[in-house]
């Protein structure tokens, strides 16, 4: 069942568009990752499915029903990120219960237990907390809302490593035992990479690449060798990145489509193959200018 | 995880004592204006003084006057409080959607215009008690029947209701562009400005006359609720747009 379609959306502030006919949909009880550059409107998007904000045109529909000022799309979905806010009167514990109050599928045991593990003190306010600490008690209210569409914007902000590991081994685990849909985006490829089922990779606003994480693993070789044969090679190939190393080496990624006797013979022909870890894949996807930092400091 | 079906009654109910909890805030802050309205009651609000030979006589007025005025205060900034943007953001960390996000709050509004104005009442005879109690001069009072409590209880309850729907209105105008905030004062002063140099009654005269002056009991009731009903919908149909934590 697809619980989350859309298509052709677009989403426009101030007349600069953020979103721009983005089509894609997602399947129940799968963790994707949302991936992108800063500003490619990974937020933008996951407020118009929590039904924050309205599109600009197109049509989004969570649950088969239009997410803005849905009642049902509010009861269950969550939208986690570090600027959830909540009444600075309440403290901790009491907006635990609050959200038990609200959710369906509220687990308050789990919640106690993760409140307990990451050291809160129940009588602690939401506003005084620090910000790792702010976002690891709003990942606990994400998690214990067990809500069918779970979404998490960047929920790691602030977290040092250790609680960032023991989020996502939480995550995992709660998601094991209850499966739903869960929306992650990350700038740490590298940190959810084991997580994620599906990857949807936006660019210029647009979805540029939706596929399982096992594809993407797939999806392109690194090819290491001299310059000159490295052309000759590649002269008929997507080129995802370019590097020149030295004076006469290049790295070169390029779009995995070699038949298996190619890459055997560009092996003997002397080129080095390696495969693209995921989270340099999408760095290089999603790169919007050409060359790298270096070249703002070549020639001042 | 199966999905499941809410209403939007039970959503409301459950706004609304989230909100009772988390706005306690505006609780404490009636306290301490009712205190200080009768601080500034204690004085009377209305003497004169008169002297005949050996005869000295002043005579004060104290009444609850002051202390409604500002439970009255209190109403209308309560209400525009409550639709600012980190307000709406709290709803929104839950379940909710912007009608009964509207709905809890107005509901809200008139428990606090309720406490508000049982309060209010209760203040002005704690403040007749204290006069009478700490003062050496003569206290004269109208007697006050059950009756007369019970009619200045509802009417201040209805006179805040009201309050706090022009509170509310302007916290969602306000909510769709900043201008308002000049926009509204500008407005209301022009109006008299204007009325002042055409030379005619002030037009906020007329709304006066029409709400306040009215002697029935059962048309001053009808009148102040729907006009506060159709703000509310006003507000409503205006928040119901707006988008949140952009």
């Amino acid at each position: 069942m697809k619980v989350i379609e859309c298509t052709d959306l677009a989403k426009s502030y101030f007349g600069k568009k953020v979103l721009n006919n983005l089509s894609f949909s997602i399947e129940e009880n799968k963790i994707t990752g949302l991936i992108g550059r800063n500003g490619v409107g990974k937020t933008t998007l996951l407020k118009i499915i929590a039904g924050f904000i309205k599109e600009t045109s197109g049509e989004i529909k969570v649950f088969s029903e239009r997410p803005f000022n849905s009642l049902n799309v509010s009861a269950n979905s969550i939208f986690v990120d570090d600027q959830m806010s909540f009444p600075p009167a309440l403290q901790l514990y009491e907006l635990l219960e609050a959200a038990s109050s609200f959710y369906p599928n509220w687990d308050m045991e789990l919640a106690k237990r993760l409140f307990d593990y990451f050291s809160f003190d129940p009588k602690g306010y939401h506003n005084r907390l620090s910000k790792g600490k702010t976002s690891t008690f709003n990942a606990i209210v994400g998690l214990a809302s067990h809500s069918p569409i779970t979404i998490f914007d960047e929920p790691t902000t602030g977290m040092d490593a250790s609680v960032r590991k023991d989020f996502y081994r939480a995550l995992l685990k709660d998601y094991i035992a209850h499966p739903r849909t869960i929306i992650i985006s990350s700038h740490h490829v590298d940190e959810i990479e084991n997580l994620l089922e599906d990857v949807l990779l936006l660019k210029d606003g647009r979805n540029h690449l939706h596929l399982p994480m096992e594809e993407l693993k797939a999806w392109a070789i690194g090819l290491k060798g001299p310059t000159e044969k490295i052309q000759e090679w590649v002269n008929d190939k997507e080129i995802v990145y370019e590097n020149k190393i030295g004076t006469n080496t290049s790295y070169v990624v390029v779009r995995n489509d070699f038949a298996d006797s190619a890459l055997q013979s560009a092996r003997l022909a002397g080129l080095e193959i390696t495969a693209v870890s995921p989270s340099d894949l999408c760095v290089y996807i999603t790169n919007q200018t050409k060359g790298g930092i270096d070249d703002v400091f070549k020639e001042r | 995880m199966s999905l499941k079906n809410v209403n939007l009654t039970e959503v409301v109910k459950r706004q609304y004592f989230f909100k009772l909890k988390a706005n306690i805030d505006a609780m404490s802050s009636l306290v301490f204006l009712q205190l200080l309205a009768m601080l500034f009651s204690m004085g009377g609000s209305n003497s004169f003084h008169s002297s005949y030979d050996q005869v000295a006589l002043e005579v004060s007025y104290f009444s609850g006057d002051v202390i409604i005025g500002f439970t009255m205060i209190w109403a209308f900034v309560t209400a525009i409080t409550i639709t600012t943007r980190q307000y709406r953001n709290h709803d929104f960390s839950f379940v909710t959607n912007r009608l009964s996000s509207s709905l809890s709050n107005i509901l809200f509004l008139l428990t606090a215009s309720i406490i508000g104005g049982i309060t209010a009442i209760l203040a002005r005879n704690l403040l007749l008690v204290f006069k009478y109690i700490f003062s050496e001069e003569q206290i004269y009072g109208i007697p006050l029947t059950f009756q007369d409590l019970l009619l200045g209880v509802s009417a201040t309850i209805i006179y805040l209701f009201a309050v706090s729907a022009i509170g509310y209105l302007i916290g969602a105008l306000v909510q769709i562009s900043k201008a308002f905030v000049v926009l509204i004062p500008v407005l209301f002063i022009g109006m008299l400005f204007i009325d002042g140099v055409m030379n005619r009654d002030p037009f906020i005269a007329y709304v006066f006359e029409f709400y306040v002056m009215e002697s029935s009991f059962g048309l001053f009731f009808v009148k102040m609720v729907s006009t506060a009903a159709l703000f509310f919908i006003a507000s409503i149909s205006i928040l119901n747009r707006l988008e949140v934590r952009r």
